[in-house]
């Protein structure tokens, strides 16, 4: 499994964001997670990704457990294994598209400006590359984000509502390029969003609630 | 149709100024009031040492002014002797001159008195004529004491003092100084004249009393009504050594002498003011980009640019005016205080003896206070800007605004040329103007031309860092937003330019003076009979050692040889400060002068003399020339003084018989000379007591016989000196170890403020680099938030801004070094020349200039580390939640 929760819980003081959350997900399986706004998709995302903190249970990353690595382990971690792509694109201002693409290669001192290209090439960005980042659109800034998350081959591919912020036509245009790419790269694809179309195309649909998830 | 960002404010508009003054300004002040009081407190120093230099030498200026007026009285005319005193013969043609209405003669001596064994004190001693003084200077009137002799006003050892001499000297009977001897003289009333300590005596008397039977210094005259002054003086056809002088001449004459340092030292104290409005800058830059997403949102509201950009300057106003307030207030404290402690003299020497009272003046508090708020204003004009400039959805998106163009470098290099230009245009009333503001559009020019420069260098950077994440981040970001690169650094350029600058005018001066101090002191010990004084005092003509001592002393036993120096006052401009002719043994001018340049030969026939840079500045006595203005002084100056020494009397009748008169002086040589900023003139002893029969002499250099030791010398002397004249205990010694080390330690004492600036300028201009980074690193949290979901480590984060800090503080400072040298090459060149009349040769102590240059890299890089660790701190998660 490249990704494994085992009765996660988390809570703010006495209140409780969620409890006895268990979750695998397979290599290049694709799941997605649904549930009313609140209910801590996003924390039990990053979670995931060793950036949050848990009260119960664990979190065993490429068959690391989480929960015992410090933080700079959890970083090394995360640069290795894991691709991010956020609502709201978070991309850096002054680099290029192509540096903020290379950005994950660049961390893992692997620079190749081939695969950046092919990235770019891939979720149609096409000679866009010297581009800054104030020069595009939303789409195309996820676009940027989809190619930055998976240039290195990331394992696991983390979404959070990376549709949230589009319009419908070009959601469905980015949605197609994330699916497509994870599945060529043969990541695990963990989705967190709202959109019932977008939940549609996952393997599998988990409900996030405060007790628990299910299928 | 205007646009409404560009309206005015309506009166709706103002309310709604002053609604945001409140919610928003009020608000972000209470959250950081130390924020915001250092910024206060920077431009209430600034304001404070600028207002307080003003009002003490405003105080001891008029103080001076008023002590001049009574003593001089209020003649239409003052006629003066070029150099020590006049055949009193003129006298008698001017009183019976039929425009005259009065005429009061005056003799004026600078003496000692010697009272118990308490120190010397400096006194002036005015002879005159007690009947007609009343008509002219009413306080000098002499009023004898309760019960005194009424005839004691034209005794022979009777003085009048005023109240700083009666204070001074507390008891009835004193010594008064000649040559080395003490003359006994009693107190028998006073006079109400202000200013230094002054003893009047009658005129027969003081001519008696101190050897000058039949001399006047000094003749005040008033005219008959109407009568025209210039045809009046054409009339007297007054000899060359006597000048006729306006009233007031004096006082303004002091003025002027000390403008070039008054304005120095206000020019020093608003490079404090200088730094204030960088503080007031990176406070407001900070704050702006902490409430860079209020604004946004409010412009999305509604808020134009323009409305934006008041409040932001009405907070820097309002930073400004309570600055300045507490300066003013400050600044008159410091006055009252430094008045009450130092006197009214700063340094310069002056104002020396001047006790003024606090002159306060409205107008230039509010001058000095518009200045603390226009500073605070010009320092919040740039953060206004950007407040102004900000996109509101791209700032509320978390992308900022797009980067510049880099244009605008022209505008820099015209500055620069222009700055250029200036340092070579000549002073302003003896002031620098052009030259400091020629710093200032240097210093302007070079920040503005930072963006070019960034670009510049790190776009040639770039393409080696590619492929290294950390180093591509902080030099992307740095050419990117090189605006901001320089906004941030520009504090650092600043201050360290200003550093550098100080820093090498500094060495550059002292290693002059030091050199100067080898070539002037070359004996093993220096006796002189009248102490130090100040430079308006003249006690040579009156405390002096006769040829017949001298030779006494050259055959003490220990004694090698010794040599001579003669100086005495020559006034060659009556709107000028007089200059110092100084007469000794000068062999070969280029080891015994520090010469600028090389020494002439001199023609034959004509006397050789060499003057000092001030002379060259002030007289246009140029090396190769014959210096015409001195012949007819020097023939009618020492007419006296022969009488003195026993030659034939001269009088103005007889002038053009006179040795002196038809001397050709040539100027054979420049020196440089940082003892007398007015000029000083040197000639060879032997041509001097030729020419003016004068054997006095004022200092002597004394070298000593192998295994002969200071103090043996120095009892030996004073034992010959008890033996000629009982004064062995009014002689002074000081080695040549003694008067390097005093004269060094008095620079070093003068130039302390100096370091103190620095040291507040640079940690301004790196509070400018903190209050940046830590904007820069607010509006960046999110893309810290970023690199850590990517996987970079807290201390890889720390790094980057560390790395960033290193890269914009590194630029920063090779301009700011750049910069520094060529200012300093603007100070030692122009601003030095120009205010003193004196050069230096330019010293880089380089050594020093790269650790300063290194401890502010460093300080920089670490400033920008500590505020990098607040984002480190950051919670990536929140961070990168804050959607719009």
């Amino acid at each position: 499994m490249n990704l494994k929760i085992a009765d996660l819980g988390k809570k703010y003081g006495d209140s409780v964001v969620f409890s006895r959350v268990s979750l695998d997900v397979a290599a290049g399986e694709f799941v997605a997670i649904v549930g009313e706004s609140g209910v801590g998709k996003s924390t039990l995302l990053n979670c995931m990704a060793g950036l949050d903190s848990w009260d119960e249970g664990t979190v065993h990353l490429m068959g690391s457990d989480l929960g015992t690595l410090p933080d700079d382990q959890r970083a090394l971690l995360r640069r290795q294994h894991v691709g991010f792509v956020f609502q709201a694109f978070h991309v850096l201002p002054h680099l290029d598209v192509a540096q903020n693409v290379a950005l994950p290669l660049l961390l893992l001192g692997r620079p190749d400006d081939d695969r950046v290209q092919a990235m770019l090439d891939a979720v149609g960005l096409h000679g866009l590359g010297v581009r800054l980042p104030q020069q595009l659109s939303g789409g195309q800034l996820q676009r940027v984000a989809i190619a930055r998350a998976l240039v290195h081959r990331p394992a696991v591919l983390l979404a959070d509502e990376p549709t949230g912020n589009l319009d419908p036509g070009t959601a469905a245009k980015v949605m197609d390029a994330l699916v497509a790419q994870t599945r060529e790269h043969g990541a695990s694809l963990v989705l967190v969003t709202h959109s019932e179309a977008a939940a549609a195309r996952a393997d599998r649909v988990l409900h996030l609630n405060s007790h628990g998830i299910s299928g | 149709m205007a646009s409404a960002a560009n309206a005015p404010l309506a009166t709706g508009s103002a309310s709604l100024l002053m609604q945001l003054l409140r919610q928003l300004s009020w608000r972000e002040l209470l959250h950081h009031p130390w924020r915001n009081a250092a910024a206060v407190a920077a431009v209430m120093l600034g304001v404070a040492l600028a207002f307080s230099v003003h009002l003490i030498n405003a105080s001891a200026l008029s103080e001076f002014s008023q002590a001049v007026r009574s003593v001089n009285g209020q003649p239409d005319l003052e006629l003066r002797a070029v150099q020590g005193s006049f055949d009193e013969a003129v006298f008698s043609r001017v009183a019976n001159h039929p425009d005259v209405a009065a005429a009061s003669p005056m003799l004026e001596l600078s003496s000692y008195a010697v009272s118990g064994s308490a120190p010397r004190v400096g006194l002036r001693v005015l002879g005159l004529d007690a009947l007609v003084v009343a008509q002219l200077a009413p306080a000098l009137i002499p009023v004898p004491d309760a019960g005194a002799d009424r005839l004691a006003l034209f005794a022979l050892g009777s003085v009048f003092l005023n109240p700083a001499a009666r204070q001074s000297l507390q008891d009835r009977s004193f010594k008064l100084q000649s040559g080395l001897q003490l003359l006994d003289v009693s107190v028998a009333g006073s006079v109400s004249a202000g200013g230094a300590p002054l003893a009047v005596m009658d005129i027969g008397a003081a001519q008696e009393l101190f050897g000058r039977l039949g001399q006047l210094s000094r003749i005040d005259v008033r005219l008959q009504p109407g009568i025209d002054r210039a045809a009046f003086i054409a009339s007297l056809q007054l000899p060359a050594g006597i000048t006729a002088a306006e009233p007031g001449d004096a006082a303004q004459r002091v003025s002027n002498l000390s403008r070039a340092y008054r304005v120095n030292l206000t020019v020093l104290a608003l490079v404090a003011l200088f730094t204030g409005a960088f503080l007031v800058f990176s406070v407001l830059s900070l704050s702006v980009a902490k409430r860079a997403q209020q604004f946004a949102l409010l412009g999305v509201l509604g808020l134009t640019g323009r409305e934006r950009l008041l409040v932001v300057l009405a907070e820097s106003g309002l930073l400004g005016i309570a600055g300045s307030l507490a300066g003013i207030a400050l600044g008159t404290g410091l006055a009252a205080l430094a008045l009450r402690l130092l006197g009214g003299d700063l340094g310069g020497g002056y104002f020396a003896g001047v006790a003024p009272s606090l002159q306060w003046s409205t107008l230039a508090a509010l001058t000095y206070g518009a200045l603390g708020t226009a500073a605070a204003l010009v320092g919040g004009w740039w953060p206004a800007r950007a407040a102004q400039k900000l996109p509101p959805a791209q700032t509320l998106k978390g992308l900022g605004a797009a980067p510049g163009a880099g244009k605008g470098h022209w505008l820099s290099i015209i500055l620069i040329a222009l700055s250029g230009l200036l340092a070579l245009t000549p002073p302003v009333f003896g002031i620098p103007l052009a030259a400091y503001l020629s710093v200032a559009l240097l210093l302007v020019g070079g920040i503005t031309a930072l963006p070019w420069l960034i670009t510049l260098l790190y776009d040639r950077a770039s393409p080696w860092v590619a492929h290294r994440l950390l180093p591509l981040l902080a030099v992307e970001r740095a050419r990117r937003v090189r605006e901001s690169a320089a906004v941030a650094v520009s504090g650092v350029v600043a201050s360290l330019s200003l550093a550098v600058a100080l820093t090498v005018m500094v060495a550059s001066f002292r290693d002059s003076v030091t050199h100067w101090l080898d070539v002037v002191l070359p004996a093993d010990l220096y006796m002189r009979t009248a102490p130090p004084s100040g430079s308006s005092s003249s006690a040579g003509d009156t405390v002096y050692f006769t040829a017949d001592f001298v030779d006494a002393i050259a055959r003490v036993t220990g004694v090698s040889r010794v040599s001579t120096l003669r100086t005495t006052a020559l006034l060659l401009d009556a709107d000028r400060p007089a200059v110092a002719l100084i007469a000794r043994d000068l062999g070969d001018p280029a080891s015994t002068l520090p010469m600028v340049g090389r020494a002439l030969p001199v023609p034959a026939g004509q006397v050789g003399i060499y003057v000092s840079e001030a002379m060259v500045d002030l007289y246009g006595a140029q090396p190769g020339s014959q210096f015409t203005r001195l012949a007819p002084s020097f023939s009618q100056s020492f007419n006296g003084l022969a009488q003195a020494n026993r030659t034939p009397v001269a009088t103005d009748s007889v002038a053009s018989q006179l040795p002196g008169s038809s001397t050709v002086f040539f100027v054979a040589g420049v020196w440089r000379d940082y003892a007398r900023q007015f000029g000083a003139i040197t000639l060879d002893k032997k041509d001097f007591e030729r020419l003016s029969g004068d054997q006095r002499v004022n200092d002597l250099a004394i070298w000593l016989d192998a295994g002969a030791t200071s103090e043996d010398v120095e009892q030996a002397v004073r034992r010959t000196a008890d033996q000629l004249s009982g004064a062995g205990a009014l002689i002074e010694f000081a080695s040549t170890r003694q008067i390097r080390s005093i004269s060094l330690k008095i620079f070093d004492r003068s130039f302390a403020v100096t370091y103190w600036l620095q040291g507040v300028a640079i940690a301004i201009g790196l509070f400018g680099v903190a209050a940046s980074f830590s904007a820069q690193v607010l509006a960046r949290r999110k893309e810290f938030g970023l690199l850590a979901h990517l996987g970079l480590t807290r201390r890889q984060i720390l790094t980057v801004v560390a790395g960033e800090g290193a890269a914009w503080t590194l630029i920063g400072s090779v301009a700011g070094l750049l910069l520094g040298l060529a200012v300093a090459l603007v100070l030692v060149h122009v601003v030095n020349p120009q205010s003193f009349h004196w050069t230096m040769d330019l010293v880089v102590p380089w050594m020093r200039l790269l650790g300063l240059f290194a401890a502010v890299v460093v300080a920089g890089t670490l400033t920008a580390w500590l505020a990098g660790r607040s984002a480190a701190h950051q919670d990536a998660v929140l961070a990168v939640k804050e959607d719009w």
